[in-house]
């Protein structure tokens, strides 16, 4: 039963989630969406970022291939996304496959890695505007289905909304299984020690390689969604370092390497910024990426393990201490 | 009967140093060999090659008749040769339970079993109390304990101990001592690099002695001791052999 | 696709690819100290060159100053300004993992980048100078005045701190804390201190850098992202720490981006640029000059 708790938890709060559309307006219903996709890209994000510690600094690129796929093949062929879709996840799978192969099999780490994938999403993005048959440098806009599941298009937020919160509910479910897998286990030790790791018989490279491809994929579902709600999409607003950035910053504020600080971080940076830049972006633009500049260098210096890091540093804290006064009551260790 | 280590002209140069120098040895199963040498003879850079942590220049290792020279130390490990380091390496922000499963992970699949093997290896060692502890708040004895627990997890049929006895006190190098005692009769074989003399010369069934690289002795504890060539290499080492 | 190899284009290129490879190196001398010889990550490096290029912008445009002589303010300018982030944001976490330092410089970065859209606009500023329109002939080859200036400019700022790092004690200071803090502690030097002089250094060099540009350059929010990429992708070409090394990579790029966009259409000489950088982390990490250790 504890142990599946967390699962509980997941769904049950999903389903909380879904009764908002009654109470909420189209502007917060909107607000909702980007919540929710930008919570999944994040912890599709947390897997190769917080997990497996290897801070890619450009996601934007998995992200931009699947809204690309879908927008490129449904304008093109009038192909459903739901296809699309497979190809999106066929064609990230590929890219962060031989991506990850190389990046890890020459043991790229820390700033070198950060640069790399910065340099793979920017050159994505000029790329992209020098294909005419992609739009070019003005991006692609879709056609409108109306209501039409074959589209996988809603009028109204709604339908969007349900999605985006299956999508969440599956990679929370999903990030809360593979917790307790080898693999995970694995991409931790990676994190915390590679030589140690190594030395214990994980095989490092594979395991960073899998973890790329399992965040790049999800990325690109991300993308998929992300397409499918805009209806458009453009080389620096689905590539590129802003967006990648973007990205990580909810995982990073919300607690790398956990479950539900993604979540977390979008649900807290989102609405904040959305309503900021409603507020102040006409007279101010750039006030909701300066805020989330702002909130970036506060959660470094002062939380540098974002909230939910920090939440469980509190509760294991406790824990450690009842457990130290058990040890102590029977004597305590000779030391 | 064949080895179960074979090692044949052992060699890695950094640049014009040559840090181990056409090293031949052979490990039977069930033994204790004590590696011993000066500061910097080359001891670590050793276990590094034998662990696959570090390719040799020249030279061939075989475990258990096949050959692992070169080949990752995670395919090492997996073959039954794992290591403890002498800078001890911990997982720290993760349990002590979950450090040493990683190891466990070697031999079993899920989750529960891993944790079951690994509460067990940490009883071996003594660390029950501390399993729910981060690594980072361990003491080092504690950690010392924590690197022998999560080698062990894997299972190993040769375990290389780096030092496992230094900078611990008399009583604790004797909890160490009758532990890789118990080990051993349980079938794992060792490789001990130790300065500390009383756990090395107590443990080993045979010494084998490098300086600047190159073997200059082997024998049972005793005869090294009493080579004139070993004790010309400590000469001006405060370590003492007694 | 408009291939053009013809050789008066070609030899153009390559003159403005030497031109743009001594700005190139330029911008990234303060990279080279901070990041190569210090190991503290800047990820706004390219938004404190975009400060520079402002205040030098307004200098020239409003305060009328000759952009050669702004140079007296640039560079203290900048020398404080990188001391009091360095103070505020990173000396905190000097000792965190490399990421926490990454994410915060990114986070001082969009700081910068979206002040400055705030107060200044998305508009591309640029000045007429009376240098801006200098141009010297050699045959069939123009080479841009102010370009050339700024690149014997480079040149001098090479030598200069290659001299500081070498020959005086703050400059011995800076290297022996970079290779060992605590033995450096142990000799007296205040590696704190030290990490700030260098970390001031590495920022005043943009004012010099942010000056010698704006006859020729302008300033706008997101210049300095491109540029700051071009910053880190110089000094990994040239060897982390290594200053000549830092000049040949200016120079690789300069080229690569030059002679990329007279081969190639529209911006994929850009990608040219990555692709070569990328190369270089994957199969010569330790740079052009620098001999690879094992």
């Amino acid at each position: 039963m504890n142990l599946k708790a967390p699962y509980i938890r997941i769904v049950v709060i999903g389903a909380l989630i879904c009764l908002l559309p009654l109470f909420l307006s189209s502007f917060y219903m909107h607000i909702a969406v980007l919540v929710l996709i930008w919570a999944f890209l994040a912890c599709a994000w947390n897997i190769i970022g917080g997990y497996a510690g290897q801070h890619s600094l450009g996601n934007g690129l998995y992200m931009g291939i699947g809204a690309y796929a879908v927008a490129f093949l449904l304008d093109r062929f009038n192909m459903t996304p739901w296809l699309g879709l497979v190809v999106a996840i066929a064609l990230s799978a590929g890219a962060a496959a031989f991506i990850g192969w190389i990046v890890f099999r020459y043991a790229l780490k820390g700033a070198y890695f950060a640069l790399v994938t910065i340099a793979l999403t920017e050159a994505a993005v000029y790329v992209v505007s020098n294909i005419p048959a992609l739009g070019g440098a003005g991006g692609m806009q879709m056609e409108y289905h109306g209501n039409s599941l074959y589209y996988m298009q809603f009028a109204g937020q709604n339908g969007y909304f349900f999605m985006g919160v299956l999508l969440v509910v599956f990679i929370l479910l999903l990030t809360q299984w593979y917790r307790r897998k080898r693999f995970f286990y694995q991409l931790i030790a990676v994190r915390e020690n590679e030589d140690a790791a190594e030395a214990l018989g994980v095989d490092t490279v594979k395991a960073k390689i899998k973890a790329n491809v399992m965040s790049g994929v999800l990325c690109a579902v991300g993308g998929v969604f992300y397409a499918q709600y805009f209806l458009y999409v453009g080389p620096r607003s689905v590539f590129g370092e802003v967006v990648s950035v973007q990205i990580l910053i909810y995982a990073i504020v919300g607690g790398l390497g956990t479950t539900w600080g993604p979540v977390v971080g979008a649900v807290l940076l989102v609405p904040l910024s959305e309503i900021t830049r409603a507020q102040l972006g006409n007279s101010y633009p750039g006030s909701q990426l300066l805020l989330y500049g702002g909130v970036m260098v506060l959660t470094m210096l002062f939380m540098p393990f974002g909230i939910m890091g920090l939440a469980e540093r509190l509760h294991q804290r406790w824990q450690h201490r009842s457990t130290t006064q058990v040890v102590d009551s029977q004597g305590g260790e000779a030391s | 009967m064949t080895a179960l280590l074979e090692v044949h002209g052992l060699t890695r140069r950094f640049g014009g140093l040559v840090a181990v120098n056409d090293l031949t040895f052979e490990v039977n199963e069930g033994e204790m060999i004590g590696l011993i040498g000066p500061n910097g003879s080359g001891k670590t850079t050793t276990f590094s090659m034998l662990s696959g942590a570090l390719k040799p220049s020249a030279g061939t290792i075989a475990f258990n008749g096949e050959r692992i020279e070169g080949i990752k130390a995670n395919r090492v490990c997996r073959k039954g040769l794992a290591r403890t380091f002498q800078v001890v390496q911990p997982f720290p922000d993760i349990t002590a339970t979950e450090n040493v499963m990683i190891g466990a992970f070697v031999n079993v699949g899920g989750a529960r079993q891993a944790e079951a093997t690994a509460r067990e290896m940490l009883e071996r060692v003594g660390l029950t109390p501390k399993a729910d502890t981060l690594a980072k708040e361990l003491t080092l004895l504690q950690l010392k304990r924590l690197e022998i627990a999560k080698a062990l997890a894997t299972e190993p049929k040769l375990l290389l101990l780096d030092e496992v006895a230094a900078g611990l006190t008399s009583t604790e190098v004797d909890v160490m001592l009758r532990l890789v005692r118990q080990l051993n009769s349980e079938g794992i074989t060792f490789i001990i690099v130790e300065h500390v003399m009383r756990f090395v010369m107590n443990l080993s069934h045979r010494c084998i002695v490098i300086d600047f690289g190159s073997q200059i002795a082997e024998g049972t504890p005793e005869e090294v001791l009493n080579n004139p060539a070993v004790h010309a290499a400590y000469l001006g080492e405060e370590a003492s052999l007694a | 696709m408009n291939l053009n190899f013809s050789g008066p284009v070609l030899s153009q290129a390559v003159i403005s690819g030497v031109m743009l490879g001594g700005l190139f190196a330029l911008i990234s001398i303060g990279l080279t100290l901070i990041w190569g010889v210090m190991k503290i990550i800047n990820f706004a490096q390219g938004e404190f060159l975009m400060v520079a290029l402002y205040l030098a912008f307004f200098l020239v445009s409003w305060g009328h100053i000759d952009p050669y002589i702004t140079i007296l303010v640039t560079v203290p300018f900048m020398f404080f300004f990188g001391i009091g982030i360095f103070r505020a944001t990173i000396s905190p976490i000097l000792k965190d993992p490399v990421m926490n330092q990454i994410m915060l410089t990114l986070g001082v970065s969009l700081i910068l980048q979206n002040l400055a859209l705030m107060l200044f606009s998305a508009n591309v500023q640029s000045v007429n100078t009376r240098y801006s329109s200098w141009n010297i002939h050699i045959g069939s080859v123009v080479i841009s005045g102010p370009q050339l200036i700024a690149f014997i400019g480079a040149i001098l700022c090479t030598l200069a701190l290659w001299y500081f790092l070498k020959t005086t004690d703050p400059g011995r200071a800076i290297r022996a804390s970079a290779q060992n803090p605590s033995a450096a502690t142990l000799m007296g030097i205040d590696v704190p201190r030290t990490y700030l002089l260098a970390f001031g250094l590495g920022s005043a060099t943009l004012g010099l850098a942010g000056s010698l540009m704006i006859p020729f350059y302008y300033a706008s929010p997101t210049v300095g992202v491109f540029l700051g990429l071009i910053m880190f992708i110089v000094v990994v070409l040239g060897g982390m720490g290594n200053l000549m090394g830092c000049f040949v990579g200016g120079l690789i790029i300069g080229l690569a981006e030059t002679v990329g966009a007279a081969v190639l259409p529209g911006s994929l000489a850009r990608v040219f640029t990555f692709a070569i950088f990328i190369l270089f982390l994957l199969f010569r990490p330790q740079g052009v000059l620098t001999k690879r250790q094992t």
